[in-house]
């Protein structure tokens, strides 16, 4: 009978998503469309990252950290949402744990508002239309540090 | 209607459209409309208004736009439901930004609406006192008419 050691293995790489621990970064995804947050879960589950909850709007986004805080690693924030935007989400979720992990995700056009939220203390940014390169790479980035 | 409004949105079009659908996209030749017009099933509208105001909608028939989800999302959307329209409407907020940008560049200056979507049959759009350029783009999954209608605030 073969056991698991008889075979190669071909892909040694450890997924993206998991700490050193071996545990899944725990990612909270704030935005309302549909579409987008469903294109990042995807992009994240696939790398092994957890998607703990996705938060239609700001003020909802804003509840949540706190709800789940510590048991939390990262932010995605949309900026242009109803109830509340990213950029006054991105504002109570530093007021509240200075060192939160928050990725603003924007439309191209609004580099004020983006410089405003790295100013006020987003860790990066990643401009629409998004692919798994491209957002593997800025939440590595971000986690990295 | 001055040609310059629409050249950012054609631009951005392809540049969206060929980044998200992953193919072959082309550019039909651009065409002016004064009157009202038909709208082919799905259409999305963001609304503009500062130094210049106006409208584009993003118009194209129904099996398109199902096409076109299900191009993005990478999975067989079949019905008009909530995530066919965020994804259409997400596209149009791609398209609009980028070419927003360009024209914010050129020095005009003015807000967006949010995109809003429509689908029907038999549906029509008018604008009064402003013509509308139209420019159909090809795609793998169907055609989509940008339909600009933008004049100077007077």
């Amino acid at each position: 009978m073969k056991t698991k050691d008889d075979f190669p293995s071909l892909n040694e790489r450890k997924p993206e998503g998991m700490k050193p621990d071996g545990t899944p970064w725990r990612v909270l995804i704030v935005d309302d469309s549909m579409f987008v947050a469903k294109q990042i879960t995807q992009i994240l589950t696939s790398e092994g990252y957890q998607v703990v909850h996705t938060a239609a709007d700001g003020l909802e986004g804003y509840e949540k950290y706190k709800e789940l805080y510590p048991n939390i690693d990262l932010v995605t924030m949309d900026i242009t949402m109803p109830r509340m935007d990213g950029l006054s989400a991105l504002q109570k979720i530093i007021e509240f744990d200075k060192n939160a992990k928050v990725i603003m995700i924007s439309a191209l056009g609004k580099q004020d508002l983006v410089k405003q939220a790295l100013v006020a203390g987003a860790k990066n940014y990643i401009v629409k239309p998004l692919d798994r390169k491209k957002v593997l790479e800025r939440l590595q980035s971000v986690l990295g540090k | 209607m001055r040609v310059e409004y629409i050249n950012p949105f054609v631009e951005s079009a392809f540049n969206v459209l060929k980044e998200v659908l992953q193919g072959d996209i082309k550019r039909g030749e651009l065409y002016l409309k004064s009157t009202s017009m038909p709208v082919m099933g799905v259409a999305a509208l963001v609304g503009l208004a500062g130094d210049v105001e106006g409208r584009v909608l993003f118009d194209m028939e129904k099996a398109s736009a199902l096409k076109i989800a299900s191009a993005m999302n990478g999975e067989q959307l079949t019905a008009m439901d909530e995530l066919v329209k965020a994804t259409i409407t997400e596209l149009a907020n791609m398209i609009t930004a980028q070419a927003v940008t360009k024209l914010h560049e050129l020095g005009f200056r003015f807000d967006l609406t949010p995109p809003a979507i429509f689908t029907g049959d038999n549906m029509e759009v008018s604008d009064q006192d402003v013509e509308a350029l139209i420019v159909p783009m090809e795609t793998p999954q169907g055609k989509i008419e940008i339909n600009v209608a933008i004049r100077e605030r007077g």
